[in-house]
C-alpha cells in the first residue's frame, strides 16, 4: 500500500513572472476597485505556479494593497484554488446532497481506499490529488465526479477505479 | 431628525437612520426590557447580519426582519415576542446547537454565554441532530494572548471585524466554507496587538478565551465590581472580577465617554499589581544598624515625625521636599495639599513625576499613572524643582508619596542624590529602590482598595472603591498624612480626626473651583467632567 503524505515542497516554486503581473494589471483596470481583480489574479497565479502558498499570498497581497490573510480567506473559500501543491490530476467527487443519496461519499471512500490517500491529498507519487467537490450540476447524473474540467458521471466504484488507473 | 416606532405596543422616539438594534441600544432597552437576542451584531463593531437571531416581526412586511440590520422608519410596528419570532429563534438555535460541543461543564464561558443563555431561553430542549457533530481543533493559539477552540466558534466574525476596526490590524479571518469554517491568522502573523483580549469579551460563546483567565475560576463565583483601571491615564472602566478576597481579572465596563467597551492588554494585565508580591506589607523603619525593620503604625509615625520636625527647625518648610503621586486619589492628595498648607507651603512646591510609555490614538495614554491630570489640578508642580531642592542641599528631608521619581525622565533609578538627605519617608505600594534607601516606609493601599476620585487624562472624574481588602496593614496616603499632621500637632490637626474620604471628597469642590458639585458619591459610576473640561 502506498503510504499518504501531504506535499510540502511547491511544484514549481518561484515569484510570480513579470508576465503574470502584467497581466494582473491589466485585469486591475476593468474594476472600480483593485481588489475586484483578485479572483482573476488567482487563476493566473495558479496557472503559473500551480498553487497560491503562503508566500504567494504575501506577493499578492502587496500587488493588491491588502493583507496576506485575507487573500488566504479567500483561497480557502474556493474549491477550485489550493494553497499547496497539486498532483498532475485532479480528481473530485461530488459529495453534495443529491450525490450522496446516490453513493457519492460511499463512491469517494472507496476512492480513498484505493489510492491510499484522503481527500485533499495527494498520492506520494505526485499522480493524482483527490478532492470532494461541491455541487457541479450534475446531479441527474449522480454520482460524478470530475478530472480536470472533464466529467465522469453515472458512475459505479470499479468503472471509477479503472478510470484512475487510467491516469498517467 | 427623529422618528416614532413601536415595538411591543410601547412608542419610542429614536433617531433617524439607526437600524432597530441600535436605537433599542440607544435608548436603553435593549436586553434591558426589549428582548432581542443576538450574536454578531455588536454596538461598537460593523454590521454582519450573519447569526440571524435577531429577527422580530415588522408589520407591513411579510418576511421575518434581522433587527440589526433594519432601519426605522417612522410609523414603524415591531414585534419581538410573536409566535412566528420565537419559532425563528427556536430554528436558529437549534442549527447553531447542531455542531456545538457539549462543552459546558468544562468551558471558561459556562455562567455568561450567550449560547448557554439563548439555549436556555429560546432553545429547544433535545436534539434531533442523530449525525457526529463536527470534530475540530480543540487548543489553537492564535497568539501570545489567546487560545481558540474550533469546535465552539458560532462564526459570529466579531472577533474578525474586532481585529479589522479597532485596533485595525485584520489579523483574523474565517478560513474555508461551510461547515468547515474556522477562525485563523495567517501563518506566521499571529492575533498580537495591544487590544488583543477583547476579543475573548466579545467572543459570545466560549471559544476564544485568554491564556491569563482560562481554567482559572468559574465565572460564577466571581463578583464583578465597577472600578478604573490604574494602567495608564485614559482611566478605561472596567470591573474587578474578585473572589476570596482576589482579584481573577479585569474585563472592560462600557463607558461611552472613555472607553466604550474596550481596554488594551497592558491595562488588564494591570490586575496583578494588585496582589502582587512586591506590595509593602508592614510600615518599616530604618534602625541603628542601617537596616529597614517592620514596625507599628505609632512607631512609623514618631520616627517620620521626628525627622520632619528636625528638619522644618533646621530650615522651615523649605526643608522639606514633598512628592505627590499621580496614583493616589483626589482625596488623598487634597490631604497632601492640606498637609502642605499647615506646613506653609504652596502646594506646587510639590512636585509630580509621572511614568511614561507607549500610546496611541485609540485608548492608551503616554501618561502611566491613572491620576497624572488630577494631581495637577489639585496644583502640585514639576518634580525636577524639587529634586533640584534636595541637589542643592536646600531641603534636608523628602516625604515622597510613591516612587516614581525613579522613572527615566527624572532620577533613572539613580537614587545617590537622595542618599545624602537626613531623612526619606516614603508612602508606597510597591517596593522600589526608593524603598532601600528610605528611613520610613508606609505601606499604601492601591487605587482599587480605596474608595475616591481619580481624573483621567481627559479630566473625567471617576469613582475607584476598594473591590478587595488588602491582606496586610495598608492606608490611604491621605489617611498616613492626616496622622503624620496629628503627630508633628500641625494647625489644623489638632484634634484627632477620622480619615472619612466621603467628607474630604466633598470638601474638594470647596477648595478647588473645578471640582464644584462633583465628589465620591456625586459622579456615579460613569464618572463626571470636571468644570470647564469638555470630558
Ligand atoms: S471565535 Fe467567537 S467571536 Fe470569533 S467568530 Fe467564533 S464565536 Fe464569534
Ligand atoms: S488604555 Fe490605559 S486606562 Fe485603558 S485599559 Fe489600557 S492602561 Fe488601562
Ligand atoms: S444580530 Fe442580527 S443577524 Fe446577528
Amino acid at each position: 500500500m502506498v503510504k499518504a503524505v501531504k506535499p510540502k515542497k511547491a511544484a514549481k516554486s518561484g515569484a510570480i513572472s513579470g508576465a503574470t503581473r502584467k497581466r494582473i494589471a491589466e485585469e486591475m483596470q476593468k474594476f472600480p476597485q483593485k481588489r475586484g481583480a483578485l479572483l482573476e489574479a488567482l487563476h493566473l497565479v495558479q496557472e503559473e505556479l500551480g498553487c497560491i502558498a503562503p508566500e504567494t499570498a504575501r506577493e499578492l497581497a502587496e500587488i493588491f494593497e491588502m493583507r496576506a490573510v485575507e487573500v488566504m480567506e479567500v483561497v480557502s473559500f474556493y474549491n477550485m484554488f489550493h494553497a499547496a501543491p497539486q498532483g498532475r490530476h485532479h480528481v473530485h467527487v461530488c459529495t453534495n446532497l443529491p450525490c450522496s443519496l446516490r453513493g457519492g461519499r460511499s463512491l469517494l471512500r472507496r476512492l480513498e481506499e484505493h489510492l491510499g490517500i484522503r481527500a485533499g491529498e495527494t498520492t506520494p507519487d505526485g499522480r493524482i490529488t483527490l478532492g470532494r467537490e461541491e455541487c457541479l450540476g450534475a446531479c441527474a447524473y449522480a454520482p460524478m465526479l470530475r478530472i480536470g474540467d472533464t466529467y465522469h458521471e453515472n458512475l459505479g466504484v470499479e468503472l471509477a477505479k479503472k478510470l484512475l488507473d487510467s491516469l498517467e | 431628525m427623529t422618528v416614532r416606532i413601536t415595538v411591543d405596543g410601547a412608542a419610542y422616539e429614536v433617531e433617524e437612520g439607526r437600524t432597530l438594534l441600535q436605537a433599542l441600544d440607544d435608548l436603553g432597552v435593549l436586553m434591558n426590557g426589549v428582548e432581542v437576542p443576538h450574536y454578531c451584531w455588536h454596538p461598537k463593531l460593523s454590521i454582519d447580519g450573519s447569526c440571524r437571531l435577531c429577527q422580530v416581526e415588522v408589520e407591513g412586511v411579510p418576511k421575518l426582519q434581522i433587527a440589526c440590520d433594519t432601519r426605522v422608519t417612522d410609523g414603524m410596528v415591531v414585534h419581538t415576542k410573536s409566535e412566528r419570532v420565537r419559532k425563528a429563534r427556536e430554528g436558529v438555535m437549534e442549527l447553531l446547537l447542531v455542531n456545538h460541543p457539549l462543552d459546558c461543564p468544562i468551558c471558561d464561558q459556562a455562567g455568561e454565554c450567550k449560547l448557554q443563555d439563548y439555549a436556555f431561553e429560546y432553545g429547544v430542549q433535545h436534539s434531533r441532530s442523530r449525525e457526529p457533530r463536527r470534530a475540530l481543533e480543540k487548543r489553537v493559539e492564535l497568539g501570545p494572548t489567546i487560545v481558540l477552540d474550533q469546535e465552539r466558534c458560532i462564526l459570529c466574525r466579531r472577533c474578525v471585524r474586532f481585529c479589522r476596526e479597532v485596533p485595525g490590524t485584520g489579523e483574523l479571518v474565517v478560513e474555508n466554507r461551510g461547515d468547515r469554517s474556522v477562525i485563523a491568522a495567517f501563518p506566521g502573523a499571529p492575533l498580537d496587538n495591544d487590544y488583543s483580549m477583547n476579543v475573548a469579551d466579545i467572543c459570545p460563546v466560549g471559544a476564544l478565551t485568554t491564556k491569563d483567565f482560562r481554567f482559572k475560576m468559574r465565572v460564577w463565583f466571581l463578583d464583578e465590581l465597577p472600578g478604573v483601571c490604574t494602567g495608564c491615564s485614559a482611566g478605561c472602566n472596567i470591573h474587578a472580577g474578585v473572589a476570596n478576597n482576589r482579584v481573577y481579572r479585569y474585563v472592560p465596563r462600557r463607558n461611552d465617554a472613555v472607553n466604550e467597551t474596550w481596554i488594551c492588554d497592558a491595562g488588564r494585565m494591570s490586575y496583578r499589581e494588585i496582589g502582587s508580591a512586591s506590595r509593602i506589607h508592614h510600615p518599616q523603619v530604618r534602625g541603628a544598624d542601617g537596616r529597614l525593620t517592620a514596625a507599628g503604625l505609632g512607631d512609623a509615625l514618631a520616627v517620620a515625625a521626628a525627622r520632619l520636625r528636625a528638619a522644618i527647625e533646621g530650615g522651615g518648610a523649605e526643608a522639606v521636599a514633598v512628592l505627590a503621586s499621580p496614583h493616589a486619589t483626589n482625596e488623598d492628595l487634597l490631604a497632601l495639599r492640606r498637609f502642605l498648607a499647615a506646613l506653609g507651603a504652596p502646594p506646587e512646591s510639590a512636585g509630580v513625576a509621572v511614568p511614561t510609555g507607549a500610546s496611541d490614538d485609540l485608548l492608551l495614554r503616554e501618561e502611566k499613572a491613572a491620576n497624572a491630570f488630577g494631581a495637577r489640578a489639585l496644583g502640585f508642580g514639576g518634580a525636577d524643582a524639587v529634586i533640584e531642592r534636595v541637589r542643592s542641599g536646600a531641603a534636608r528631608v523628602l516625604l515622597a508619596l510613591g516612587h516614581d521619581i525613579l522613572a527615566p525622565a527624572h532620577l533613572r533609578g539613580d537614587v545617590s542624590a537622595l542618599a545624602l538627605l537626613d531623612g526619606v519617608i516614603l508612602l508606597d505600594t510597591h517596593r522600589s529602590a526608593l524603598e532601600r534607601i528610605a528611613h520610613v516606609v508606609f505601606p499604601a493601599r492601591h487605587a482599587l482598595e480605596k474608595l475616591g476620585t481619580l481624573t483621567n487624562a481627559a479630566g473625567r472624574v471617576q469613582r475607584v472603591q476598594p473591590v478587595v481588602e488588602p491582606a496586610f496593614a495598608a492606608w490611604s496616603e491621605g489617611e498616613i498624612l492626616l496622622r503624620l499632621g496629628e503627630a508633628l500637632a500641625l494647625p489644623g490637626f489638632e484634634e484627632p480626626a477620622a480619615w472619612d474620604p466621603h467628607a474630604v471628597s466633598k470638601s474638594l469642590g470647596e477648595e478647588l473651583p473645578a471640582f464644584a458639585g462633583i465628589d465620591v458619591d456625586s459622579v456615579g459610576h460613569e464618572g463626571l467632567p470636571l468644570r470647564g473640561e469638555s470630558a
